[in-house]
């Protein structure tokens, strides 16, 4: 998890405030009052206390969260904008590639068909590169949820420590170099617009043989 | 060729491609959707020449499928091909540790899929 670092101006000092004031109201009523007197209001005070930092805690908790989320949502966006920039082309390969293929007036020879044909179902496997993006998409959503849904329980629950801890494991979902660099670009200080694709043809390195 | 495959891949339309390259280049196929769907075919079917597996899969994934078919006898030397979206070294890795006879990363080219086929499987 991004250690936090937002925040500690508004709800941390209000309620360092409050604590504050709090041991101030303990001192000033030891100075002021008599013994049994002073009890009674010393017990309510520290109850207060704890309750002033388990709200602290659940703040910050939010906040992270809040900073995760702003962090996570652009990333989620660009590569939702790569399966869509990935789509469209993968459908201009298949075009044109189809049209050389029905195009060839009968000077195409068999060979240059092969090749058209394996450029078909080369950009035809767009649907299985893109179904696994939006599914780590898709896990990406799931680990917000829960994550919001460990918030709500409160985060000194255990369950909801380790959910809250899982949102940083979004990353290892993904399976392809694509994915991982569009994650890191996204999530650079320039970033503004969708990232775009890398076209490039694995070909060359796509076989390791063992 | 007058060769058996085994395709394993969970996406529907992976598995008809490698099938449609397969079968153009005179395979016999055999599909299967996942790891434990694969172990339960191969285990009532015919042998398989070469197995074509993907990685990422529900009920048992491509490196845990290779496992349990290098403890068959009829798998022991029997081509496996990893064919795959992850390029990852460490993934590559564990998939040669496993047994895999090869890695392809999708998308794959259906020429450079039946020339590594005719590399790995024995003459």
């Amino acid at each position: 998890m991004r250690p936090y670092k937002g925040g500690r101006g508004g709800a941390e000092l209000q309620v360092r405030r409050a604590t504050e004031s709090c041991e101030g109201s303990r001192v000033s009523g030891a100075m002021n009052s008599s013994g049994n007197h002073n009890k009674k209001l010393e017990r309510p005070l520290a109850g207060d206390e704890t309750t002033l930092r388990a709200l602290l805690e659940h703040q910050r908790a939010w906040e992270t969260f809040a900073t995760e989320s702003l962090h996570m949502i652009p990333v989620l966006k660009a590569q939702m904008t790569a399966v869509t920039q990935e789509t469209e082309r993968a459908a201009m390969e298949l075009l044109l590639h189809l049209r050389m293929l029905t195009s060839s007036e009968g000077e195409a020879s068999s060979r240059d068909d092969s090749v058209n044909l394996s450029k078909v179902v080369m950009a035809m496997q767009f649907q299985d590169i893109t179904r696994q993006k939006l599914e780590h998409v898709g896990l990406a959503l799931d680990r917000l949820k829960a994550h919001l849904q460990a918030l709500l329980k409160g985060p000194g629950d255990e369950e909801a420590k380790k959910e809250i801890a899982a949102l940083e494991l979004v990353e290892q979902h993904y399976t392809m170099e694509e994915e991982r660099r569009l994650h890191t670009a996204a999530l650079g200080p320039d970033y503004g617009e969708p990232v775009p694709m890398d076209i490039v043809s694995k070909e060359p390195d796509s076989v390791t043989l063992f | 060729m007058g060769k058996t495959a085994l395709i394993v891949d969970d996406s529907p339309t992976m598995r008809q491609m490698v099938a449609f390259t397969l079968t153009n280049a005179g395979f016999t196929v055999v599909e299967a959707e996942h790891g434990k769907d694969a172990v339960n075919k191969v285990a009532a079917g015919p042998k398989m020449d070469i197995v074509v597996t993907d990685l990422n899969m529900p009920e048992m994934d491509g490196i845990a499928l290779i496992k349990e078919l290098r403890k068959l006898s009829a798998f022991r030397f029997t081509p496996i091909l990893m064919l795959t979206t992850e390029s990852a070294a460490e993934k590559k890795q564990a998939g040669k540790e496993a047994g895999a006879t090869g890695w392809i990363v999708k998308p794959f080219n259906p020429e450079v899929l039946l020339k590594t086929i005719a590399k790995v499987l024995p003459a």
